[in-house]
């Protein structure tokens, strides 16, 4: 049997653990695609203001990778997702998702452009199957690159200072979707400005091997930016300001939702920007036509809601107390100062400033209290920093 | 090249029907065939019996060859063989039989059961599978008065209809018979050219569908098939259809999900608006439509439909003109069958399932003179097409040794289904394009979304014998899709 | 010679016979089980072969068992408690298995060791497989309607089924493609069905044991990929798909079962064979046992299998020919074996390191689908497999109540063994080269399991069908193939679980929806008696 297989030990560690272990006090773990990462360091309060302060650290390893080589490689990618990709560029990064026959959102993820006869796409679920069946005919060979790969994600104000400081060169003048190589500290890295926090940040692409001399050295200058390593649930609030959507959180992926109506569209979702129904063909570009030039039932929308008190799992109404839609993802926002929510609601609801009401059960001192708040519906991207694509970026 | 309403892809008996049918309708109408002779996979039958009455008339077909009577001869190790006559009326005679008269009667009421329940599924064939769910009232229709013609046979015998469809002919037959020459006949019409063996479940299914056609297991009317072919071929010229053939189609032109013409591999384009493929589903839709114009959802349907076909063609040729041990001279143009017994058979399955041939292969054969034509079963399509041939050879030898006296064997050409495939371009060299089994029947042949002779490609239609209602020189796959296409 | 008079006479004490009593009882009719045997349980039993030893000498774990059931019996009351395994894995001969764990993450990567794209397809796989089992369990309790009948209570039943498939359910409403997976999955061979989903032997040969367990299919024949399900759809506390042990052995079950219809003032004559049904005027009204005793009852009810009730116990003037030969062809075949061990230790396996929780679960002998086609084969020309397909636990790990101190019980069930055995058929001594040979090929992946052998109870359908009366040994009172389900089985047009005898019933896995310790057939018979009598419970499941 496989040495680093046990059943005492179910889940892997990635190359960062050594560090995430010393610093996770509250040993309080996440699973991610078969891996241990930290749900909370030590406060998720901390964890996400250094995100908006400073630079918070994020171990995304876990990240499903996958290279495509070949000489088809774009024209493959491109019959996969919704987006033109065709003519990506090598160091450009592109936002994609793909969808099944009927047009539901299998997942999002991004592509990055090595060359033009070499891609690689990181994504939240598995899709190795899927790619290997949509790669039917095209001259492409795909290969899970997962465990080869260390991922930090690097986010906050102060992360291009902070690389700058390591000597990072020029790395102020990467723009937004474009990634290039690195090196931190003597170990070759790819360097991307993308990320999930909607502010200034970067996520960094290394050698298993140099994964703990990456993380040491972007917490190198701590005495004087406070840099701390950020667990899943902060990056669950950072998220959520910047109004990105999770699979399997926000919608089922259509190759695992058990329940034929947990599956969404690019347009229930708010991505019709990423569907193209010019470009060549692409799985789900027949069914998105017709639903593109039909009547759409329920869509992901942004919420604000009145109080302060998160609305998880919320069932949504209208004013006459017919229910409407859920919410999929709620909290309170330390920066904002709100009560943000994301949801689904009705096709007369989808409206930017449509009133809408949600249901919350509150938890105080053991009892759960109901609240009935107004909501209104807003645009998903709660968050929006100029930062984010300033260039140079701020140092 | 000249303007075309319509290409069709493949001239084997649905290309030329399609041909026949829509040019009847007005159409402009042009075949494309990769080879030099026209008939496709038929060209390996025999003979054939299914073409129907609807079908000859629809395609103004001159056919006069009714005989007066046609015989089924069953071998026999011990030389007892049963030799069955069938008349004008296609009702059975046992001519010679070692079975005992109650085992005879049996038969005949097992058969008329089978005739029975045959023809009630013959109602279904004429139209395009109804889709389920479609919310089309038409549809909705189709699906009841489906049922209700099951309904129509009356409590005793839809009851027994919707138990033997999920049965085994095996037990079946062993349940009313215990002559073993007789299971195998029925067996072997119901193996023959599928996937199964006689105690897999559902060959009496494939029974029922293979003959629901005509209605009845054994008939009379078995024509030639050159004959057949030659006649839907005069039909085409007589109504100006035009052929192209000698040609291969290298692949479809589309622009924008519609079909806009074919590329032929000599680089010559003909464009049409309307493209009919007769080739079988996995051929069409990975090869001449491309993956890359289909889902993925689909490819992975392309990719599991299951296509491996298991019978070879076989032509000897003997020194001499060729007796039969123990049989009468005038039986000599029967239909014979090597099949003797359910174990011999499932024996010979057995091989089947481990992608090997049957070392003890059954036979299905007719006697010209000095020639055998034979159906050889069961001989699985192999990735390699690694089969020893002189061994099949020798094989087939041993059974027929035992059946000819004095004699030689001369020549020996045996089509395995990997020379099927690449003479006739489809996949697996399966007769019928793919297994007929309940999973790949009807409203799911050959797959979800493509059982209406439709395809994702607007413009492009298909018409093998891998849609419904499945292989056989029928016709009638060409006639639902024509009838289909003329809709739009 | 003594006669006595009761509402409702179950013939055969099994778990569906008792279930029936139960529910009956329950309804307050005075009910009568009579059993053959000198203990009840049928083929759900725990026992006492070897002195200090509990085997489940007959069906040996527990999934299938309606929780309506459970809960309206108070089966907890009454002692029942359900273990759930901690995994399962297949022993291979270069040395490696294939392990399932209740943790997904882990099972990911087990798979993952002989493919990675098996691993990923195994989710896909399990929420198809999961929609079905959803799909299928309301048609459990449902007394199948007949189709060819134009009564109103039949067109409801089958207007029923059709907006089941038409109408927004729980599952988001079916569309048209599951409902073409809905057909495919009734209809393929398993092997077809996961060729579509992975590519490594192991895998697909770890998932398709549980279509032939029981069944005189193979993995090849079309059909069988439903039996697959038919396993899948029980469940441990909400658990689809999981298996569990009965604390105490199978017996713990009937024997709950028995606890509570006494409870509900329910009677048992144990050690009682019925030679014979009484019938006059096509309606019955008692039973005659073999020492001349009668009983008298308004309503008798077999749980006897269909052939064994109608071939063996009611004579057959009494019946309608058609009647009468369809359950002689009825088709009930033996093609499994059982090996009850005593074991002085703990097996130690040449690949699964001990304490891994996947060898405390079942354990499969398999090396290919291809192999198990191979033994499939074997039983199709009466002999026992040569590479039999081998499902064994050892309940004794996590229930201590089986087996004294330190030693361990092993339940060993075998794919194929045949019925009619060729050559002269089963004698004493070819049971016992079966037995050999079945653990020959169990030691040649153990290193001390030949030294640690107590003693062994071989089972071949034969013994199944004497001792247990399941005709011809069949597990499951009939195959489950398309021609014997829903409103097939047992007979068609005698699906609703009455019979061409007035006031005679079936309640046992001939009927819908078949085998396995399930107790729906029972619980549906029950509740068609109780309609006809006019009578109502309050009940979960009726």
């Amino acid at each position: 049997m496989n040495k680093n297989l046990s059943y005492k030990k179910p889940l892997l560690e990635t190359p960062f653990h050594e560090r995430t272990l010393e610093a996770c006090y509250n040993n309080d773990w996440y699973r991610w695609a078969g891996y241990k990462i930290a749900k909370e360091y030590s406060s998720t309060e901390l964890e996400y203001t250094s995100m908006r302060n400073t630079a918070g650290v994020i171990d995304i390893t876990p990240m499903h990778k996958y290279d495509i080589k070949g000489v088809q490689a774009r024209e493959f990618v491109n019959k996969l997702v919704t987006r033109d990709v065709s003519k990506i560029q090598p160091n450009q990064i592109m936002y994609i998702i793909w969808c099944n026959e009927d047009g539901n959102v299998i997942d999002d993820g991004t592509v990055f452009c090595l060359k033009e006869d070499h891609l690689k796409i990181m994504c939240a679920e598995r899709n190795l199957n899927w790619f290997t069946d949509t790669a039917t005919g095209f001259n492409v060979k795909i290969q899970d690159i997962t465990e080869t790969i260390a991922a930090l994600a690097f986010q906050g104000p102060l992360s291009c200072k902070i690389l700058n400081l390591l000597k990072v060169t020029d790395i102020e003048n990467l723009q937004p979707f474009k990634f290039g190589n690195y090196k931190i500290n003597k170990s070759d890295v790819l360097i991307s400005r993308t990320g999930f926090s909607g502010d200034l940040g970067y996520e960094i692409w290394c050698n298993p091997a140099d994964a703990l001399n990456v993380w040491d050295s972007l917490f190198k200058f701590n005495r004087d930016y406070k840099v701390l390593p950020a667990g899943m649930n902060s990056l669950d609030m950072v998220r959520i300001e910047a109004g990105f959507i999770q699979p399997n959180a926000d919608f089922m992926s259509a190759e695992q939702a058990l329940r034929t109506n947990r599956m969404k569209n690019p347009y229930e979702l708010g991505l019709s920007w990423l569907v193209n129904l010019e470009k060549n063909y692409f799985t789900g570009k027949k069914a998105l036509k017709k639903i593109k030039n039909s009547k759409l039932n329920k869509k992901l929308v942004g919420l604000d809601i009145q109080g302060d008190k998160p609305a998880n799992g919320s069932v949504l109404y209208d004013s006459n107390k017919k229910e409407i839609g859920i919410v999929t993802a709620a909290i309170w926002s330390p920066t904002l100062k709100s009560n943000i929510a994301m949801g689904y609601v009705d096709s007369n609801h989808m409206k930017l400033g449509s009133k809408v009401y949600a249901e919350i059960y509150h938890p105080e001192e053991l009892e759960y209290k109901k609240i009935w708040a107004e909501c209104e519906v807003v645009k998903k991207q709660f968050f929006n920093n100029n930062r984010k694509n300033a260039i140079p970026a701020y140092i | 090249m000249k303007n075309f309403d319509i290409i069709i892809i493949g001239a084997g008996p649905n290309g030329l029907s399609a041909a026949s049918y829509l040019s009847k309708s007005g159409k402009k109408v042009l075949v494309v065939e990769k080879n030099e002779k026209v008939g496709g996979l038929a060209l390996y039958a025999d003979s054939s019996s299914s073409l129907s009455k609807k079908v000859i008339d629809q395609l103004g077909l001159k056919i006069n060859a009714r005989k007066k009577r046609t015989f089924v001869t069953s071998l026999n190790d011990s030389f007892n063989h049963t030799v069955l006559e069938i008349d004008e009326n296609n009702s059975i005679k046992f001519n010679e039989c070692e079975a005992s008269l109650e085992d005879q009667n049996s038969f005949l009421k097992l058969v008329k059961k089978y005739n029975l329940f045959a023809k009630t599924l013959s109602s279904f064939m004429f139209n395009t599978p109804p889709r389920v769910k479609s919310g089309n009232k038409s549809d909705l229709w189709q699906l009841i008065s489906m049922g209700w013609k099951v309904r129509k046979l009356g409590k005793k015998n839809m009851r027994e209809l919707l138990r033997v469809i999920g049965l085994n002919i095996a037990d079946d037959l062993e349940d009313n018979l215990t002559n073993d020459n007789l299971m195998g006949i029925l067996c072997n019409e119901a193996v023959l050219g599928s996937n199964l063996g006689p105690r897999s479940p559902g060959s009496i299914l494939t029974l029922l569908y293979s003959n629901a056609i005509n209605g009845s297991i054994f008939r009379n009317n078995n024509l030639d098939t050159e004959q057949i072919i030659s006649s839907i071929e005069q039909s085409c010229h007589d109504r100006g259809v035009e052929f192209l053939k000698s040609s291969e189609v290298k692949k479809l032109l589309i622009n924008n999900e519609t079909v806009t013409g074919i590329e032929m591999n000599d680089q010559n384009i003909i464009e049409s608006s309307t493209i009919i493929s007769t080739l079988d589903p996995k051929t069409t839709y990975l090869n001449l439509i491309g993956a890359d114009r289909l889902d993925t959802d689909l490819i992975r349907r392309v990719t599991n439909f299951r296509s491996k076909g298991n019978v070879a063609k076989v032509k000897i040729e003997f020194k001499n003109i060729i007796k039969i041990k123990n049989l009468d001279e005038k039986y000599i143009g029967s239909k014979f069958i090597y099949a003797p017994n359910i174990k011999y058979i499932e024996h010979a399955f057995n091989n089947n399932k481990y992608n090997n041939y049957s070392k003890k292969p059954c036979l299905e054969f007719y006697i010209d003179n000095k020639n055998i034509s034979a159906n050889l079963y069961y001989i699985p399509y192999l990735k390699n097409g690694s089969h020893d041939k002189k061994e099949i050879e020798s094989n087939i030898q041993l059974i027929l040794n035992n059946f000819i006296d004095n004699n030689e064997l001369i020549k020996f050409e045996i089509d395995t289904p990997n020379e099927m495939e690449k003479k006739y371009n489809t996949s697996g060299g399966h007769w019928h394009h793919g297994d007929m089994e309940i999973d790949q029947l009807l409203i799911i042949r050959p797959f979800y979304g493509s059982a209406q002779y439709e395809t994702p490609i607007n413009g492009l239609y298909i018409c093998g014998a891998g849609t419904h209602p499945g292989g056989g020189i029928t016709g009638i796959n060409a006639i639902n899709a024509s009838k289909q296409l003329l809709k739009k | 010679m003594s006669k006595s008079i009761y509402d409702v006479a179950i013939i055969g004490g099994g778990h569906n016979g008792l279930t029936t009593a139960c529910y009956l009882a329950k309804a307050g009719l005075k009910v009568v089980v009579i059993e053959k045997q000198s203990y009840v349980g049928g083929a759900a039993v725990s026992r006492e072969i070897h002195p200090g030893w509990t085997y489940s000498n007959c069906s040996y774990v527990c999934s299938l068992l309606r929780p309506e059931i459970f809960r309206d019996l108070e089966l907890s009351k009454y002692g029942l408690q359900i273990i759930p395994y901690e995994g399962s894995a297949s022993m291979l001969d270069d040395g490696r298995y294939y392990a399932h764990y209740n943790d997904h993450d882990l099972t990911y990567r087990s798979i993952a060791q002989f493919s990675k794209k098996d691993a990923e397809a195994y989710d896909r796989f399990g929420k198809d497989v999961m929609r079905q089992c959803k799909i299928i369990k309301p048609l459990l309790k449902m007394t199948p309607p007949d189709p060819t009948s134009f009564a109103p209570k039949d067109i409801m039943g089958l207007l029923d089924f059709a907006k089941f498939f038409a109408a927004k359910d729980e599952l988001g409403g079916l569309g048209e493609k599951e409902i073409y997976d809905t057909i495919r999955f009734w209809t393929m061979s398993v092997r077809d069905y996961l060729e579509e989903y992975f590519e490594s032997d192991i895998v697909k040969a770890h998932l398709a044991g549980s279509a032939i367990i029981g069944t005189a299919l193979g993995p090849y024949s079309p059909g069988s990929a439903y039996v697959l399900l038919h396993h899948y759809m029980g469940e441990v506390d909400g658990t689809v798909g999981a298996w569990g042990y009965s604390r105490g052995g199978m017996g713990s079950i009937t024997k709950a079962m028995a606890a509570s219809l006494k409870a509900s003032d329910g009677e048992i004559k144990a050690g009682s064979p019925v030679t014979e049904i009484l019938i006059k005027n096509n309606k019955s009204y008692g039973i005659v046992l073999e020492n001349g005793d009668e009983i008298y009852a308004n309503k008798i009810v077999s749980n006897l299998d269909v052939k064994r009730t109608f071939l063996k116990v009611v004579e057959k003037k009494e019946l309608p020919e058609d009647f009468y030969n369809a359950v002689k062809n009825f088709k009930i075949r033996g093609s499994s074996g059982k090996l009850n061990i005593a074991l002085d230790d703990l097996p130690i396996w040449k690949s699964i390191p001990e304490g891994d929780p996947a060898g405390t679960g079942d354990l499969h002998i398999t090396q290919s689908i291809e192999e198990m086609e191979g033994a499939y084969d074997d039983w199709k020309d009466c002999r026992w497999s040569s590479l039999p397909y081998v499902d064994m636990c050892i309940p004794s790990i996590n229930d201590p109540t089986m087996a004294p101190q330190g030693k361990h019980y092993m339940s060993v069930f075998v794919q194929y063994v045949p019925y009619n055995l060729a050559n002269g058929g089963w004698t004493e001594d070819k049971k016992l080269e079966f037995g050999e040979h079945v653990m020959n090929r169990i030691g040649s992946y153990s290193t001390n399991f030949n030294d640690i052998i107590n003693h062994a109870e071989i089972r071949t359908p034969k013994e199944l069908e004497q001792e247990v009366g399941l005709t011809e040994g069949n597990i499951f009172q009939g195959e489950l193939t398309m021609d014997q389900l829903m409103f097939n089985r047992p007979i068609p047009g005698y699906a609703q679980y009455k019979t061409p005898i007035k006031n005679l019933y079936m309640c046992g896995s001939s009927t819908h929806p078949g085998g396995g310790v399930m107790g729906a057939p029972g619980a549906n018979a029950a509740r068609e008696i109780l309609i006809d009598l006019r009578k109502q419970i309050n009940t979960h499941y009726i």
